[in-house]
């Protein structure tokens, strides 16, 4: 399957093992991602005029015309933006979780397993929330950690707010929010959302906090991060 | 304090005033929303209850600071009202912008695109004064570094 392809500003820098990540894991089953040429950015959550918000995306959706009709977006933010800018629903855009699917997941080629750890699947807020733009495969995370023989603790925190908007405005928010989803949860965090990643990264202390793609790579005999 | 234009809330945001007039008043938006997870005491219901009233919001209002965007209360509303969002275009018409989010939009106007150098390097005197280079070194653990080149211009 060849799909259009949103990276998104974070995937170029912070979450650039998220961007590595996909790409990847989606070569490894045979989809091929081509990038949105000259894509600019979403706006994220940054600007309060809604329509100089949806127009950056909109300028994106324009760019992929005629070019793409599926677009895949793993940033949260992005996915969301995008979703929301296409009115006239002349894509389909796709988060990958909503790829994970059991055919997707079946056919992965296991080289090790997950037996003896423990992971806290973390969704945050942006991909369950709001309804309109939430993804479809709500437990994807569960499934993966478990039919690879995994633990999976903290159900509790998997929708709760890790504060991640506001690090960069009120530290102490996401400091405090990010603990109590630290203290609820239990053994590695497994995380989908490059400002969540962030949030958690910078108060997790000695705890492990990766991305999805890593664990499915890890599964596959790629990298070590456990 | 500045006192807040209210037209300019609804013309930021796809709600008209009447819209507002739905609210039930459930105050299930306060039960749920993550502020209060903060210990500060915050009822969504209210602003909505003061836009539609045409009352003063006060810019240092506790949602208005905190609210992370995580539309919990959106889930929660039966209404299904995006609350996030008229706090985003509260904040707009407030200006209350951070010298980060001033960085960020000043890169996309530059280079279309969010450049965390740059955007790094203007927010310095801020990020000095908050306390965040204890963090950097957790953040250079998994951040990657690339040149501007590499940044398309808009």
């Amino acid at each position: 399957m060849n799909y259009g392809y949103y990276p998104g500003c974070s995937l170029t820098g912070s979450a650039h093992k998220l961007d590595k990540g996909i790409r990847k894991v989606f070569e490894k089953q045979g989809h091929t991602l081509k990038e949105i040429p000259d894509w600019n950015c979403c706006g994220a959550f940054e600007y309060g005029d809604r329509k100089e918000l949806t127009g950056f995306s909109k300028k994106n959706l324009e760019k992929a015309s005629g070019l793409f009709s599926e677009i895949v977006a793993p940033c949260p933010a992005c996915y969301k933006n995008l979703r929301e800018a296409d009115e006239q629903k002349e894509f389909t855009i796709t988060h990958p979780l909503d790829l994970f699917d059991d055919a997707f997941i079946g056919s992965v080629k296991q080289a090790r397993d997950l037996k003896g750890h423990v992971f806290t699947p973390y969704y945050g807020c942006i991909l369950l929330r709001p309804r309109e733009t939430a993804i479809q495969r709500n437990t994807v995370m569960e499934e993966v950690i478990s039919r690879f023989g995994g633990d999976v603790a903290g159900e509790k925190v998997k929708d709760r707010c890790c504060g991640g908007n506001q690090i960069f405005i009120n530290k102490s928010v996401t400091e405090k929010l990010s603990k109590l989803v630290l203290e609820k949860s239990k053994g590695t965090i497994v995380v989908f959302c490059p400002l969540c990643h962030m949030a958690m990264k910078t108060f997790s202390g000695e705890r492990k906090v990766i991305y999805l793609t890593d664990l499915l790579l890890y599964i596959m005999g790629e990298n070590k991060v456990l | 304090m500045k006192n807040i234009d209210q037209s300019r809330i609804f013309d930021l945001t796809d709600y008209k005033r009447q819209d507002f007039s739905v609210c039930l008043g459930c105050k299930i938006c306060a039960s749920v929303c993550t502020v209060n997870d903060l210990s500060e005491s915050t009822n969504p219901q209210e602003i909505l209850q003061k836009l539609f009233l045409g009352k003063n919001i006060p810019s240092d209002d506790h949602l208005v600071r905190y609210c992370t965007g995580c539309y919990r209360c959106t889930g929660a509303c039966p209404w299904n009202i995006r609350i996030p969002e008229v706090i985003r275009a509260l904040r707009e018409e407030l200006a209350t912008r951070s010298p980060f989010e001033k960085a960020f939009k000043d890169s996309v106007s530059i280079w279309g695109r969010v450049y965390e150098p740059y955007v790094i390097i203007m927010a310095i005197p801020f990020l000095l004064k908050g306390g965040y280079i204890k963090h950097m070194t957790r953040w250079t653990e998994y951040m990657g570094i690339h040149l501007p080149h590499k940044v398309k211009r808009a």
